[in-house]
C-alpha cells in the first residue's frame, strides 16, 4: 500500500522530478549553470510535452565512420553537439534535394538558414553558444583561423575530392552517384566537380594562365603549411581553446575529418595529415565523445582523460547523478505500473480467491 | 609557380644583395588606380620600408599586364620580377631580410591566420564594393580603370574586369550578399583586428611584421579614399586603436614624404 501511494506520488507529480534536478543546479557556479540548466530544461521539456518543435537540419548522409561526408554539414553537426542543440537530422540522400538544396540547411519555425557561418550565428541567437567562455581576443583568433582554413585548406580539399582524377573516379563519384536518385545520379557529381574546379581556378589561378596543373603545386603546399600551422597551434591540448570545444574546433573538425577517414586512392595530403598525430587524435576524440551511439552515461564515464579543472569534474559528476536520478525515476514508474500489487488494487476479489485457494488446499 | 621553380628562384635571389634601383610598379596614381590595388601597393611599400629596403615607385598604365600574376603591385629587383605581398615577403626573406624571424611557431600561425583574415574579408569587401555595387562601378571604378585607353577599348576592358570580379564573387558565395552585409563583415573584421591589437603598438608587441604592413595598407587606403559614400571609412573610424595604429606607422615610416597621397 505504501508503494502504491508512493507510486501515485511519482506518477502524478512529475514536477517533483524537475524540482530535484534544480536542487542540483544550485551547487553549480553561475557561468556553467546556464548551459546545464538549458540542457536540463530542454530535456524536461521534451520529457513533458513536445512543445518546442525541434530544429531540422538537411545534410548529406554519413559513411566511413563519419556522421556526414560533407565538410560543411559536419561543421554544423559538430557545433550542434558541442553546444547541446537538439537537431533533427535529415539526410538528403536519395531525394531530389541532392540537386535543388544547398546543403547544409537549417529549418526552424518557417525560416531557413544556409551556410555554416550563418547557421552557427543562428544557433548562437537561439542561445546554443559553445563560445560563451572565450575572451575577446580568442574570439578574434577564431575568426582569423577560420579565414585561414577557408583560404588555404579548402581549395586543396576540393581538389583532392573532386578534381584529382583517381580520387574522383574511384571514390567521390561512385559515392555520390549511389546516394542520389535516378536520374539525378548522372548530374549531381558532375555539377559538384565543375563547381569545385571553377572555385579553385577563379580564386587561386593567375588570370593569364587558367590551367589547373600550374595551380596544383601551389595549393597543396599551402594546404600542408596550413595543416602544420594548425598542428602547432593545437599543441598538446585536446581542443583549441582549453578543455571544451568551441566553434573553431567544429570548423577544423569539419574540414579534416573527411580527409582522415575517407579511403582515398591517391592522397598526398592525407599522408601528410596522418603524420600530424595531434590533429588525428583531435578528430578521433571528437568522434568518440560526441558521435558514438553509446548511452549518455557511458559517454560521461569514458570522457576526456586529460586533467580536468575540479569545477569540470564536479560538473561531470553532477550531470551523471542527474541522469541516473532521472533514469531511476523512470524505472520506478514503469515497475510500479506493471507491479502485481498495482493490479491487485484494481481486481481485489479475484486475487483474494486465488490466494485463499492454495491456503485452503494446503490444510 | 611549382615548388621546384620556387626553390630555383629563391636560390638566385639569395645570390645577390638588394640593389639600389629596385622598382615597384603600380597603375597610375591620379587617374587609374582603384581602392583594392592602392591598398595592396601601399602594403608592399610599407613592408619594404619596415625592412629598410629602398624602392622606387613607378606608375604605369599597363602595370597589371606587365605583372607575372596579373595582380599589382609587382617589384622588379635586378633581373627578377615578383608580384603580390606573399611572394615578395618570401623573396626578401631569401635575400636575408625578414621581419618575422623573432616569432615562435604559434605566433607565426596566428600571423598567417590574421593575414588571411584581412585578405578574405577586407580585400574581398573592397572588390565587392568597387565592382559589384552598380552605383560605385558606374561612377568610379569603370571610368577610372579604363581612363588610359580610348574608345572602344575602354568599355571592353572595364566590362571584362567587372565580369571577372563578379564571377569570382559568385564562386565564393559573396554575390548573394547585400551592401549592408558587406559593411557588417568589414566591421566584424575590424573588430577582430582591434581586439587582437589591444593597446600594443604593433600586432606582435614590439616589432612590426608583415601583418602590420598589410593592415596599415588596407586601413589607411580605406580612410583616405573618396568613395560614393563614407560608410566604409566610418566603420573603420569607430575603432580608435586602429586609427592610432595607422597614425603611428605613418609618422614612423612615411614622415620624409609628408602625407602619403592616396588616389
Amino acid at each position: 500500500m505504501r508503494k502504491t501511494r508512493v507510486g501515485a506520488l511519482f506518477c502524478s507529480c512529475r514536477l517533483a522530478r524537475i524540482k530535484t534536478l534544480s536542487m542540483f543546479l544550485a551547487f553549480i557556479p553561475p557561468c556553467r549553470r546556464s548551459v546545464l540548466s538549458w540542457r536540463c530544461a530542454l530535456g524536461c521539456c521534451c520529457m513533458h510535452t513536445n512543445m518546442a518543435e525541434p530544429m531540422e537540419l538537411l545534410c548529406w548522409g554519413g559513411d566511413w565512420d563519419l556522421p556526414s561526408v560533407h565538410s560543411d554539414s559536419l561543421i554544423v553537426l559538430a557545433y550542434a553537439k558541442f553546444s547541446g542543440a537538439k537537431l533533427a537530422v535529415k539526410s538528403i540522400d536519395w531525394t531530389w534535394r541532392t540537386i535543388t538544396a544547398s546543403v547544409p540547411q537549417l529549418h526552424y519555425e518557417g525560416s531557413t538558414v544556409t551556410e555554416p557561418a550563418q547557421i552557427l550565428n543562428f544557433l548562437r541567437k537561439q542561445r546554443f553558444n559553445a563560445d560563451y567562455e572565450l575572451t575577446a581576443k580568442q574570439g578574434a583568433d577564431t575568426m582569423a583561423y577560420i579565414a585561414l582554413l577557408e583560404e588555404k585548406l579548402r581549395p586543396a580539399l576540393l581538389h583532392t575530392f573532386w578534381v584529382d582524377a583517381e580520387n574522383y573516379v574511384n571514390l567521390t563519384r561512385p559515392w555520390f552517384t549511389s546516394h542520389s536518385p535516378f536520374p539525378l545520379n548522372f548530374f549531381v557529381p558532375g555539377r559538384q566537380a565543375s563547381l569545385a574546379l571553377s572555385r579553385i581556378l577563379l580564386t587561386k589561378a593567375e588570370s593569364p594562365l587558367l590551367n589547373i596543373t600550374e595551380v596544383e603545386g601551389k595549393i597543396y603546399s599551402e594546404a600542408k603549411e596550413c595543416l602544420n600551422l594548425l598542428s602547432h597551434r593545437l599543441g598538446n591540448f585536446h581542443f583549441f581553446f582549453g578543455d571544451t570545444p568551441t566553434s573553431l574546433d567544429a570548423f577544423v573538425f569539419g574540414h579534416i575529418a573527411p580527409l582522415i577517414k575517407a579511403p582515398l586512392p591517391s592522397g598526398q595530403l592525407q599522408k601528410h595529415l596522418n603524420q600530424l598525430d595531434n590533429l588525428c587524435q583531435f578528430c578521433n576524440t571528437i568522434l568518440k565523445n560526441y558521435f558514438t551511439d553509446a548511452s549518455a552515461e557511458k559517454r560521461m564515464d569514458c570522457s576526456l582523460t586529460a586533467p580536468h579543472d575540479p569545477v569540470d569534474a564536479n560538473l561531470q559528476k553532477l550531470t551523471q547523478l542527474v541522469n541516473k536520478e532521472s533514469n531511476l525515476i523512470e524505472k520506478m514508474d514503469d515497475n510500479l505500473r506493471s507491479s502485481p500489487q498495482h493490479r491487485h488494487e484494481t481486481k481485489p476479489s479475484a486475487r483474494a480467491s486465488e490466494r485463499n485457494s492454495p491456503l485452503l488446499s494446503k490444510h | 609557380m611549382s615548388l621546384a621553380a620556387e626553390a630555383f628562384v629563391s636560390q638566385i635571389a639569395a645570390a645577390e644583395p638588394w640593389p639600389e634601383n629596385a622598382t615597384l610598379y603600380q597603375p597610375l596614381k591620379e587617374d587609374q588606380i582603384l581602392l583594392s590595388d592602392s591598398a595592396s601597393s601601399l602594403a608592399v611599400q610599407t613592408f619594404l620600408r619596415m625592412c629598410g629596403l629602398p624602392v622606387l615607385v613607378s606608375c604605369r598604365a599597363n602595370a597589371e599586364y606587365m605583372s607575372p600574376s596579373g595582380k599589382v603591385p609587382f617589384i622588379q629587383v635586378g633581373n627578377q620580377v615578383v608580384s603580390e605581398l606573399g611572394p615578395i615577403v618570401q623573396f626578401t626573406k631569401a635575400k636575408g631580410h625578414s621581419l618575422s624571424d623573432g616569432l615562435d611557431d604559434v605566433q607565426r600561425a596566428e600571423m598567417k591566420a590574421y593575414m588571411e583574415l584581412v585578405n578574405n574579408m577586407l580585400l574581398t569587401a573592397e572588390l565587392y564594393i568597387q565592382w559589384c555595387d552598380d552605383y560605385t562601378a558606374t561612377e568610379i571604378s569603370r571610368p577610372r580603370y579604363s581612363s588610359p585607353y580610348s574608345w572602344p577599348l575602354n568599355h571592353i576592358l572595364a566590362y571584362q574586369k567587372q565580369w571577372e570580379v563578379r564571377r569570382k564573387m559568385n564562386v565564393i558565395g559573396w554575390s548573394g550578399k547585400s551592401l549592408e552585409q558587406v559593411y557588417e563583415d568589414v566591421s566584424q573584421c575590424c573588430q577582430a583586428l582591434s581586439q587582437r591589437l589591444g593597446t600594443q603598438p604593433y600586432f606582435f608587441n614590439k616589432q612590426p611584421t608583415e601583418l602590420d604592413a598589410l593592415v596599415f595598407g588596407h586601413l589607411f587606403t580605406i580612410l583616405t579614399t573618396q568613395l560614393t559614400n563614407d560608410e566604409l571609412a566610418e566603420k573603420v573610424k569607430s575603432y580608435t586603436n586602429l586609427l592610432s595604429f595607422c597614425h603611428r606607422i605613418e609618422h614612423t615610416y612615411f614622415k620624409d614624404r609628408g602625407r602619403i597621397n592616396a588616389a
